[in-house]
């Protein structure tokens, strides 16, 4: 029964995706012509710059998930290594995040990018998305290094080894399925975001996906057929992703959100 | 207080490891301060101002003007109410469905590892792509919403029209899209639940009921109090699902806060009105952490007595 309800609505978006027109008001059958499948790919011909909104989402994801990782690897093994002053003031910012709704702080980073000459740009939405997903992923990597033993690290320390070639050899590697599952959290988290996206982005051409696809909403030239098909599209990279690293994702947010 | 030993032998080292932490840290430090918290004074600042859209930083400073006109009109305590409501259903609803679908896939049953894909996927589904298909199934004439209250023999509703029915659709879709994540985070719980505790109260004749009730249900409540704490701070933020369906209608019955922020800014353009809204919102969000805090607190005493 849950299944049905979960899934349904994905069912129906590929089921109006290849539903002919006619039969989307007089009746949309509830079981389509599977054999009409191929009809998907025809979004690409079909006059929507779908491929140069996907381009663009996918250029500020990868860019988003790169600075965020970058970040978030340090600054994680930062906290799960170290006892210093200030790292209550981090964790504490850190959690704080979660409450700032992207609605409050999109006036000043608006004023921020103009003066900075980043609207209209990618770079601005890099900039603002990596510092909504960055938190989170601080958090899951320093989670999974505090599930590292301490006595791997002091073992190469006492070799002389760095602190910085220990993150790079041991550390990075022995938490790589959690990182991993980071990586897939902060891509799709840029890939789906909409808010900074509609407002930072005018041009078109510059749009990302997902701004592509809600401008459909509201309108009615665009056939059901083709806004369907582009959703399930875009919508299908995410799944595949999400369900390859999920269990990584459980094991990252429950180590966190257990100890608070 | 570094982790560094008093006795080391060389002082320099004991500099380099007294910074070291500094350094590890600081770069996301330095981005968030820069690109998160400047903003948000910023923000606090424009809520003393009577700062425009077209002219961010030519406010003049009102004083408390913007939150005493507030905390005057109805339409900020509707809004609020609209916000509790919206985030009590949500939570509630996501809890409850996130549950009962974590301990049906905790039993041995064929096929779980596809149930438990197939009802992780609303979680993953872009919020765009499930707000288009949702309009569709909630379309007055066509959409498959109406179809099934027809047959029912409710009749046609207008799910996103209709002021009775826009915040109760709104919840429902937000429920789909976020109950995924309290499932997979109850059965991670789950998992860590002794199985000899509950073969034991079975043997103890207790029934399917009375085993979840005594035994596993006090092993997951600090993971579906802190699930509880997250799914609330992030419905009180929630902003395109509710944007996107609605728009904060109809005759704003969805227009929680943070969609009343952004249209006071983007449509009326009073930057400073919006930034005030945005700040009591989120004086909302921390009272609630705060008043989690607490009681996880008062708990653990109690605990430890």
């Amino acid at each position: 029964m849950l299944i049905v309800l979960a899934g349904f609505p994905i069912y129906w978006m590929y089921d109006t995706a290849i539903t002919p027109r006619d039969q989307l008001f007089t009746g949309q059958p509830l079981i389509p012509d599977v054999t009409r499948t191929p009809q998907i790919f025809d979004v690409f011909t079909s006059g929507v710059p779908l491929l140069q909104w996907l381009a663009n989402s996918s250029i500020v994801a990868f860019c988003t998930t790169f600075l965020s990782l970058l970040l978030a690897v340090l600054a994680g093994y930062g906290l799960s290594r170290y006892r210093f002053h200030g790292r209550g003031v981090v964790g504490f910012i850190l959690f704080a995040t979660q409450m700032l709704p992207e609605a409050l702080l999109i006036v000043p980073l608006y004023a921020l990018f103009a003066g900075l000459g980043l609207l209209n740009g990618l770079v601005g939405l890099v900039l603002a998305d990596t510092a909504f997903v960055m938190p989170v992923a601080v958090w899951i990597v320093k989670s999974a290094m505090d599930s590292i033993p301490y006595e791997i690290e002091e073992a190469a320390r006492v070799d002389g080894c760095p602190r910085f070639v220990i993150l790079l050899r041991i550390m990075l590697p022995l938490s790589a399925p959690s990182i991993a599952a980071a990586a897939v959290i902060m891509f799709f988290d840029a890939w789906n975001e909409y808010l900074f996206a509609s407002t930072f982005i005018q041009d078109r051409d510059k749009w990302t996906a997902s701004v592509g696809l809600s401008s459909f909403i509201g309108e009615f030239i665009t056939p059901l057929s083709t806004v369907f098909s582009a959703a399930i599209v875009f919508t299908i990279p995410a799944i595949v992703f999400f369900l390859l690293v999920q269990r990584h994702i459980v094991s990252g947010l429950t180590a966190g959100s257990v100890k608070g | 207080m570094t982790t560094a030993a008093p006795t080391s032998r060389i002082r320099r080292r004991n500099a380099a490891a007294a910074i070291a932490p500094y350094l590890f840290v600081g770069a996301a430090a330095i981005y968030l301060l820069f690109f998160m918290v400047v903003p948000m004074a910023r923000g606090l600042w424009f809520s003393f101002t009577d700062a425009t859209l077209l002219n961010p930083d030519g406010g003049q400073f009102v004083g408390g003007k913007n939150y005493g006109d507030l905390l005057t009109s109805g339409a900020f305590y509707s809004s609020l109410l609209t916000t509790l409501l919206y985030t009590a259903g949500t939570v509630i609803g996501s809890l409850l469905f996130g549950t009962v679908a974590a301990v049906a896939l905790s039993e041995r049953i064929r096929g779980r590892a596809v149930f438990r894909a197939l009802l992780t996927i609303p979680w993953a589904v872009p919020s765009v792509a499930a707000v288009l298909v949702f309009i569709w199934i909630f379309n007055v004439e066509s959409g498959v919403a109406n179809r099934a209250t027809k047959a029912l023999g409710i009749g046609a509703q207008g799910w996103l029209l209709d002021p009775k029915l826009g915040l109760l659709s709104v919840t429902l879709v937000s429920v789909w899209k976020v109950f995924p994540f309290v499932m997979l985070v109850v059965l991670a719980a789950l998992q860590g639940v002794p199985g000899e505790l509950r073969e034991a109260a079975r043997v103890d004749g207790a029934d399917r009921l009375n085993v979840f009730r005594t035994v596993t249900l006090p092993h997951i409540v600090p993971t579906l109090r802190i699930v509880a704490l997250l799914m609330t701070i992030w419905s009180i933020r929630r902003f395109e699902v509710i944007y996107l369906l609605t728009g904060g209608g109809p005759i704003d019955t969805t227009n929680t806060i943070v969609i009343s922020v952004y249209r006071e800014a983007f449509q009326n353009s009073q930057l400073g009105q919006a930034a005030a809204i945005g700040m009591l919102g989120l004086c909302l969000s921390m009272v609630v952490t705060v008043v989690y805090f607490l009681s996880d607190r008062s708990d653990a005493r109690k605990d430890a007595r």
